[in-house]
C-alpha cells in the first residue's frame, strides 16, 4: 500500500436524514439542512466547524450549483466545494472525493449532503420524463425510450444468457419489502408476494410496477475528518473508508461493451484492492437496487456469488440475515426510498449505521465491514466504497 | 436542449457531427462510419474514431441487416407524446457490421420479438427533414 492511498485515512463521523418518503411542502434544500443538521447533531459538531460541502443535483431544485446553494442556506461559508455528477454513482464518488480533499488538504471537515423532492416538488410523471428527456436528443430521445428500458434490456439479457427468471426477480422486491417493515420511516411496508409482484402493471418487460424502485422526497448527510481528527475529537465510533473504486464503460446502451458483466467489475476489484479485503469478508452491502434486475446483477459482479447464479442466490435468502452477505437492510430504493440523487445515500446511511451497531432488530451481528456499490444511467456510472469500523483497520 | 412540448415525439436537430447521417437516412441509407486508419466501425457519428482517435473516418452504408440482441417492450409510456404508441418494442440491434443500435420494431406483434430475431431498416419519414431507423422483421 503507498503513502498516498486513502485506506483509513479519513472516517465518517456523523449520518444524518431528512424526513423521508411523501414530505410534501419541502423544497430540496429545507430537506438537505435537516439532514445536515442531523448529521453536525451526530457528529457533535457546530456547523462553523464545516470547511467543505459536496452535493448532487437536485431535479426538484432550480439551483445547478446545490452545493454552493446550500451553504447559503445553511449560513456557511466553505473553502471548498462542488455539486458532482455521475449518476446514481454520485453518492460514492462524493465519498471519495470529499476523503480525497480531506487527504489532501483541501479540506479538514467535509459535509456531503444531498436532497431531492421527486414526489411532491416535482411528481412522478415529472421526474421520469425529466430523466428520459436528459438521454441523447438525437440517438434515443426520438424512439421513446423510458428510464426502466435500459436495465429492462440488461435484465432480459441476463434472464436469456443464465435462465434468470421473473420469480427471482419478483424475490428481489420481497426481500427489500421485508427489510423495510424493520425499518422506521420507510416508504413501503406492506408485505409482498411473487404473484403480487408479477400482476403488478408492467412497466417495460421483463419490469413490473414493483420491480421498479420508489420515487420519493428527501435527503442524507455525512460528516467526513481525517482520522487523526475524528480520534482527537473524542469520536465514539467513527467508520473509515477503506477502498473506492470507480468504472465509467460508456454513455449510451448502444455502446456499453456487456449488457450482463458491467463496470462493477472493475470498481469492486480496485475498491478490494484498496482496502484489502475480499468479498467473502464482507458483513453488510448496500446495493444500488434501481430495479430487482440491477441487484441480480450486482451481486454477481461485485463477488458476492458468481456470475449468473445471482438469481438463486437471491432465492435462496442469501441477502437477507442469516445469508451470504445481508444487503440493503433498510430496504433499499425498492422499498424504503428513492429521492434520485440522494438514493444511494440511504445505502451508506444504513451500511454506516450497521457498522455502529445500531440497526435494532434488523442488526446484523457483529457487522464491522460494509460495501456500498451505486450505479447510474444503465450502469454507465459504477462505484464502490468499502467501510469498515477501527477493529477492521 | 430546448424543450419539448411534451404531447409532441421530440425530433433529433442534426450537428456538424451527425448531419450526414441524417441525410443518408432521407435518401434511404443507414450510413456507419468506418476508420481508414484502425478499420474501426462505429455507429454513432462523430468527428474522430472512437477507437484510435484519429479524425480519418468515411461513411459507408450498412446492409441495413442485423439481429436483436436485446429487447423490451414498453408498456408505460415516458411521456404523453408515446401514449398512443404503447405497447411497443425497443430493440438493440447488433447490426450486421458489427455496431450495435437501439430503435423500435415496426410492421409487427412486439410481443413476438425474440433474441437473435432476424431484423431489417425501415424508413420512418416522420417530417421533411427526419427519416428515423426503425426495424421489421426480415
Amino acid at each position: 500500500m503507498s503513502d498516498t492511498s486513502l485506506r483509513g485515512k479519513v472516517a465518517v463521523i456523523g449520518i444524518g436524514l431528512s424526513a423521508v418518503g411523501k414530505v410534501p411542502g419541502r423544497s430540496p434544500l429545507s430537506l438537505a439542512a435537516e439532514a445536515a443538521r442531523n448529521a453536525l447533531a451526530d457528529a457533535g459538531l457546530e456547523k462553523s466547524k464545516v470547511d467543505g460541502v459536496l452535493s448532487s443535483h437536485a431535479f426538484a431544485s432550480p439551483f445547478h450549483r446545490f452545493s454552493v446553494a446550500f451553504s447559503e442556506y445553511f449560513g456557511i461559508r466553505p473553502t471548498f466545494s462542488n455539486t458532482l455528477q455521475v449518476s446514481g454513482a454520485t453518492a460514492a464518488t462524493m465519498f471519495s472525493i470529499g476523503a480525497a480533499a480531506i487527504h489532501g488538504g483541501l479540506a479538514k471537515v467535509v459535509l456531503l449532503v444531498a436532497a431531492d423532492s421527486l414526489m411532491t416538488g416535482l411528481t412522478p410523471d415529472l421526474a421520469l420524463r425529466s430523466l428520459t428527456e436528459s438521454r441523447d436528443q438525437q440517438y434515443e430521445m426520438p424512439f421513446g425510450i423510458p428510464v426502466a428500458n435500459t436495465f429492462a434490456m440488461t435484465a432480459r439479457r441476463h434472464m436469456k444468457e443464465f435462465g434468470t427468471t421473473p420469480e427471482q426477480l419478483a424475490e428481489v422486491a420481497i426481500v427489500h419489502r421485508r427489510h423495510a417493515a424493520r425499518t422506521p420511516g420507510a416508504q413501503q411496508t406492506t408485505p409482498i408476494t411473487t404473484a403480487d409482484v408479477l400482476n403488478s402493471p408492467m412497466v417495460t418487460t421483463p419490469y413490473h410496477k414493483l420491480d421498479c424502485s420508489l420515487i420519493s422526497d428527501g435527503g442524507a448527510a455525512f460528516v467526513l475528518t481525517s482520522a487523526e481528527h475524528a480520534q482527537a475529537l473524542g469520536i465514539e465510533k467513527p467508520v473509515y473508508i477503506l477502498g473506492c473504486g470507480e468504472r465509467y464503460t460508456h454513455e449510451h446502451i448502444f455502446l456499453m461493451p456487456s449488457l450482463t458483466t458491467t463496470g462493477a467489475v472493475e470498481s469492486s476489484q480496485r475498491a478490494y484492492a484498496m482496502a484489502g479485503y475480499r468479498p467473502t469478508d464482507i458483513n453488510v452491502a448496500g446495493i444500488y437496487d434501481c430495479f430487482t434486475g440491477t441487484v441480480i446483477m450486482m451481486l454477481e459482479d461485485l463477488g458476492f456469488c458468481r456470475k449468473g447464479e445471482g438469481g438463486p442466490f437471491v432465492a435462496d435468502g442469501q441477502m437477507s440475515h442469516g445469508g451470504r452477505i445481508p444487503s440493503n437492510t433498510h430496504g433499499g430504493l425498492l422499498s424504503f426510498a428513492h429521492s434520485g440523487m440522494p438514493g444511494a445515500l440511504f445505502h451508506f446511511h444504513e451500511v454506516i449505521a450497521q457498522l455502529r451497531g445500531q440497526c435494532g432488530e434488523r442488526q446484523v451481528e457483529g457487522a464491522h465491514l460494509g460495501l456500498v456499490h451505486s450505479l447510474g444511467a444503465g450502469f454507465a456510472t459504477n462505484a464502490t466504497t468499502i467501510l469498515g469500523t477501527r477493529g477492521a483497520l | 436542449m430546448v424543450p419539448e412540448d411534451s404531447n409532441r415525439k421530440p425530433l433529433p436537430a442534426p450537428d456538424a457531427d451527425t448531419a450526414a447521417f441524417w441525410r443518408g437516412l432521407q435518401q434511404g441509407k443507414l450510413l456507419l462510419q468506418h476508420c481508414r486508419r484502425c478499420r474501426h466501425v462505429q455507429y454513432y457519428q462523430q468527428a474522430t474514431c472512437r477507437q484510435c482517435g484519429r479524425d480519418e473516418l468515411e461513411h459507408r452504408p450498412a446492409t441495413g441487416r442485423g439481429k436483436v440482441h436485446s429487447f423490451s417492450v414498453v408498456h408505460r409510456a415516458p411521456g404523453p407524446a408515446f401514449k398512443a404508441d404503447v405497447p411497443y418494442a425497443v430493440l438493440l440491434v447488433e447490426l450486421a457490421e458489427g455496431p450495435r443500435m437501439i430503435s423500435t420494431l415496426v410492421g409487427s406483434d412486439p410481443e413476438g420479438v425474440t433474441f437473435d430475431m432476424d431484423v431489417e431498416l425501415a424508413f420512418d419519414q416522420v417530417s421533411d427533414q427526419i427519416t428515423l431507423p426503425r426495424f421489421r422483421k426480415a
